[in-house]
């Protein structure tokens, strides 16, 4: 014999609707249960909030337009979850199942609890039963698909805890009972509208031949408790696993740093810290803390590390996890130390740098603070900031760090910049040129701008004819600029990121007396770290100025017309094929990436090729961070992994836009170039070789 | 147990050739743009009392002396940022004179006038040498006016039983010596006495530890005579050394080519340098 499905032609679509609680007796035992399990949740929850409200204060709910949009962008929209692709398909596919399913949930409770009988008709057909039935479908999909990568692809980014195994698990149970209790009262029910469920009616009809009505009467009850036991014991779970970023992640979103990674550290007030750096979570801002909760264990951030990928210690998602795990195991001892006591009843802080884990010297000391990791969190954890804290604490109340650090501080403390050893003076690279030094012009203020030529431009030997490069340029056009020579300090950048925040604010408060000396206002430098620090640090110490990138600055003067691209095509360099390195301080720290390339392109003659890792994914030189000062093991140095990727563009230049990234990359092309004659030169050198005039190099 | 150890501000070792111009009338370097540093024989002199009080076990005073400039007191302050804790500054009013006697007057008047103040000093360190005149004699000169036994190239002091063992180094080896206070030694470098950085939170505290200043007059000594210097020492000429680079390329059409007219190149050469 064979099942008709019903009296459907006969039947009216805005009567359709479905019986809550169908078969289902005790339901008041539903509500009952509900009690415990949102009182856990709530406690979860409250728990979290307790912990986050023992951190520092930080102002994150300011600007709350902005705010909204980031979350709607990346929290709602899941703007940089689905940048990778495999997990950016299963994440959608199960997030937007979980918000369909809450939704039908919450349908079903109004119009079961309420006197709004809303789900029936068209609404109920459409939403409740087709769109729910594909959307769990989406949620099984989705599951199956992170299984397959959890369990048989198993890539190293990924952390593999019972935990995260248990939650694929029930959410797939959860799903897969779902569609059994709605197939088999289908199936008993002979429900007119079976078709709008096309997969609990694919249930129905697999069901039917082989089960009597009572059998799948007595299941239906059966896994409709078991469902329901599961769904409400999950959701209790969830504050205290990791689908709590459900709920972190958004609320993590929402009060993420606007101010580009660029801006991202903290300043400090010397006079009255206790304590300078981070050594003890109670130190950290309660956005730090809710960091550590927001964590989904992707593991995206130290898949791009670039110290992780050449095989050094340092990973900062196990950073955030070592620390989360530590907020939460000794939550006790964590609430106490914050009232002074260590909770062990010794009164000592608890270390969160600890040889044991993830948070050692070596792995903080090995950051280049390239903020890879923090564009590629989904959920806008600040990794490098805490690494800087955590460094700070290190290197001004333990004096412990690396030796080239230690080099580099002593030059920068007595010699104002970090090339101990140099043989340069800061105005060596102006011979023959003809330029006007700040102390030495009757005015001052005829310099339209100040080119601020940076300790990386005028000392290190190799960078020399860039700055050269640039001078000429800026001549050519016509800019009437001025040096401060020897009057220039370092920025204070390689301090600042080595975490000597006490000899970084030194150096920026007598910059800025310098440049106020001389009413500076306008500047143009050829150094992405110093060009980060006027733009973003150095309005703290009350210096504001408008600063370029010589890149910026020399494509504004070709847009102008007041430089001439169009000279001889190619110059000296023939027909190159070059590929853009981003600097980390250009790049993603200030959202730089077009100026360079339209230099390039403008530049007769060149092609331009795009390295895999580039714009906001590119990939560091090694030298950020203070890393240029480190001598790095032979086999786990960051440039040449960078250098091997621009050489295999099989481009003929690599061009740069940093003197740093310039050293380094120089060193890394040299040694995998092989036969190929592969350069690496300054966009400001290109352009120079592409229009000026015949020039002698540096002296 | 009371160390004093002394100070010299030298120009920086480190400055680029161009920076550097000698002033050859006056005799002495003109530091121009270039900056100022601590002598490093002195900063690890600094370094091997700090080891020496860690390892008496704190009870240790050290005091930093310098016969400097003004910009002499950002040597005292880092000294007392390394966690010496007072300085003293004898003011010199511009005078590079490297006469090591006319220093040593100086700087034993200074040490006895701290000594009536604050009782003897068990160990005066000084450095082995400066990186500016490299002349190597205040140490020796200082110990006689002061009428102590003197060590050279001593590179760590350890606390015995009311004495203090010396390792210093010779040309044949350590040589390790027991010294009964007072003694004065001079202090070389070693791997261990590398001068270590200072905590941030010491360094502020240094601006609030004592520095005592003093006037040649406060030590009753002539600044003329002290200017003039002794007769032991003078200066006949200075000047930068012409670095001279001559270089050569050996050729040849072959690499055995190339390598034998390279070594008959070296004979040659090494012949004529006799
Ligand atoms: S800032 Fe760069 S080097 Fe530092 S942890 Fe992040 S990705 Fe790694
Ligand atoms: S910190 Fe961000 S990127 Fe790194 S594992 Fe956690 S969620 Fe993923």
């Amino acid at each position: 014999m064979f099942r008709v499905g019903g009296t459907v032609p006969f039947m009216d679509p805005t009567q359709a609707t479905r019986e809550v609680f169908w078969n289902i007796e005790y339901t008041w035992l539903v509500y009952v249960l509900m009690v415990p399990t949102l009182a856990v949740f709530g406690w979860g929850f409250w728990l979290k909030i307790r912990r986050w409200r023992h951190g520092q204060a930080a102002i994150r709910f300011d600007r709350p337009g902005e705010r909204l949009q980031l979350f709607l962008r990346n929290a709602v929209g899941q703007g940089r979850t689905i940048k990778s692709r495999y997990a950016g398909v299963f994440h959608t596919l199960v997030y937007t199942g979980f918000i369909v399913l809450f939704l039908a949930t919450t349908v079903v409770a109004i119009h079961h609890d309420t006197p709004l009988h809303i789900m029936k008709g068209h609404f109920y057909l459409i939403f409740q039963s087709l769109i729910v039935d594909v959307f769990g479908l989406f949620v099984l999909v989705g599951v199956a698909l992170a299984a397959i990568r959890r369990w048989i692809s198993k890539p190293k980014l990924l952390v593999y805890t019972d935990e995260a195994s248990w939650i694929l698990v029930t959410i797939f149970v959860m799903a897969l009972t779902g569609f059994m209790i709605e197939g088999w009262r289908i199936a008993v029910t002979d429900d007119p509208w079976a078709a709008w469920s096309p997969i609990g009616n694919l249930f129905a009809l697999a069901s039917d031949p082989l089960m009597s009505d009572a059998a799948m009467q007595t299941g239906h009850v059966a896994i409709w408790w078991f469902h329901l036991v599961v769904a409400f014991g999950w959701i209790a779970w969830v504050p205290f696993s990791k689908m709590s970023h459900v709920f972190t992640a958004p609320l993590n979103i929402f009060t993420a740093n606007l101010d580009g990674y660029g801006g991202s550290l903290k300043t400090i007030d010397f006079e009255s810290a206790e304590r300078f750096g981070i050594n003890h979570l109670g130190d950290f801002t309660w956005k730090d803390l809710l960091d550590f909760d927001a964590c989904t264990e992707c593991g995206r951030c130290t898949d791009v590390c670039p110290a992780n990928t050449v095989g050094k210690s340092l990973s900062p998602r196990d950073i955030i996890l070592d620390l989360q795990a530590l907020m939460h195991k000794r939550g006790d001892e964590f609430l106490g130390a914050v009232n002074g006591d260590g909770g062990n009843g010794s009164g000592e802080l608890l270390p969160i740098i600890d040889q044991k884990t993830a948070v050692s010297p070596e792995a903080l000391f090995a950051c280049t603070t390239c903020a890879a990791c923090m564009e590629a969190c989904p959920v806008h954890i600040e990794q490098m900031p805490k690494i800087v804290d955590a460094r700070r604490y290190l290197v001004m109340e333990e004096a412990d760090f690396p030796e080239g650090m230690m080099d580099m501080m002593n030059s920068l403390e007595s010699r104002q910049h970090p090339f101990a050893g140099t043989q340069f003076s800061r105005v060596d690279w102006t011979e023959g040129l003809d330029i006007d030094v700040m102390a030495e012009m009757d005015d001052p203020h005829e310099a339209e701008v100040l080119m601020w030529v940076g300790c990386g431009g005028a000392l290190v030997e190799r960078n020399r004819n860039t700055v050269r490069a640039t001078a000429k340029l800026l001549q050519k056009a016509g800019v009437k600029f001025a040096i401060l020579g020897r009057e220039e300090s370092c920025t204070g950048d390689p301090a600042r990121r080595v975490g000597n925040e006490f000899l970084f604010e030194m150096l920026a408060k007598g910059n800025v007396e310098t440049l106020q000396r001389y009413g500076v206002r306008k500047m143009v430098t050829s150094c992405p770290h110093c060009f980060n620090s006027f733009r973003n640090e150095y309005p703290h110490f009350g210096g504001s100025y408008e600063v370029y990138h010589h890149t910026q600055f020399l494509d504004q003067l070709l847009e102008s017309g007041r430089l001439d691209g169009n000279g001889a095509p190619g110059g000296s360099n023939g027909s190159p094929t070059v590929t853009f390195h981003d600097p980390c301080y250009l790049g993603r720290h200030n959202g730089e990436y077009e100026a360079p390339r339209n230099l390039l392109a403008k530049m007769g003659g060149t092609r331009q090729v795009e390295m895999q890792r580039s714009r906001n994914t590119s990939f560091c030189c090694g030298g950020g961070g203070g890393m240029a000062f480190v001598d790095e093991p032979p086999d786990q140095r960051v440039n040449q992994e960078r250098a091997q990727e621009a050489v295999d563009t099989g481009a003929d230049v690599v061009a740069v836009g940093c003197p740093f990234c310039a050293t380094m990359l120089d060193d890394g092309v040299n040694a995998r170039r092989g036969d190929r004659d592969v350069k690496v030169k300054d966009v400001a050198e290109l352009l120079w070789d592409t229009i000026g005039e015949a020039d002698q190099a540096a002296p | 147990m009371k160390v004093l150890v002394c100070l010299k501000q030298i120009l920086d070792p480190d400055v680029p050739a161009r920076d550097f111009q000698i002033d050859s009338a006056a005799k002495a370097a003109r530091r121009g743009g270039a900056n100022l540093v601590t002598n490093i024989f002195c900063e690890n002199a600094v370094e091997t009392a700090l080891q020496f009080r860690e390892a008496a076990g704190g009870d240790v005073k050290i005091t930093a002396l310098c016969y400097g400039e003004s910009s002499a007191e950002d040597c005292l302050r880092k000294a007392m940022a390394m966690t010496v804790d007072e300085a003293c500054l004898v003011e010199r009013d511009g005078n590079t004179n490297p006469d090591a006697e006319a220093v040593g007057r100086v700087l034993a008047a200074a040490i006895q006038r701290l000594e009536q103040d604050g009782g003897p000093f068990d160990a005066v360190l000084v450095g082995r040498e400066s990186g500016d005149w490299g002349v190597g004699q205040t140490g020796g000169l200082l110990a006689e006016e002061l009428g102590r036994p003197a060590l050279g190239f001593v590179e760590s002091l350890q606390p015995g039983n009311g004495s203090v063992t010396l390792r210093r180094q010779t040309d044949v080896g350590i040589e390790v010596a027991e010294a009964e206070p007072p003694f004065l030694v001079t202090i070389t470098n070693n791997e261990d006495n590398v001068p270590r950085i200072p905590k941030t939170r010491d360094v502020m505290m240094s601006y609030r530890k004592p520095l005592q200043k003093l006037s040649l007059a406060d030590l009753e000594l002539d600044s003329e005579e002290i200017r003039t210097g002794s007769s032991i020492f003078e200066v006949d000429e200075i000047f930068i050394p012409a670095d001279e680079v001559e270089c050569e390329l050996a050729e040849g059409d072959t690499l055995d080519e190339r390598v034998d007219q390279l070594a008959r190149r070296i004979h040659e050469v090494v012949a004529s340098i006799g």
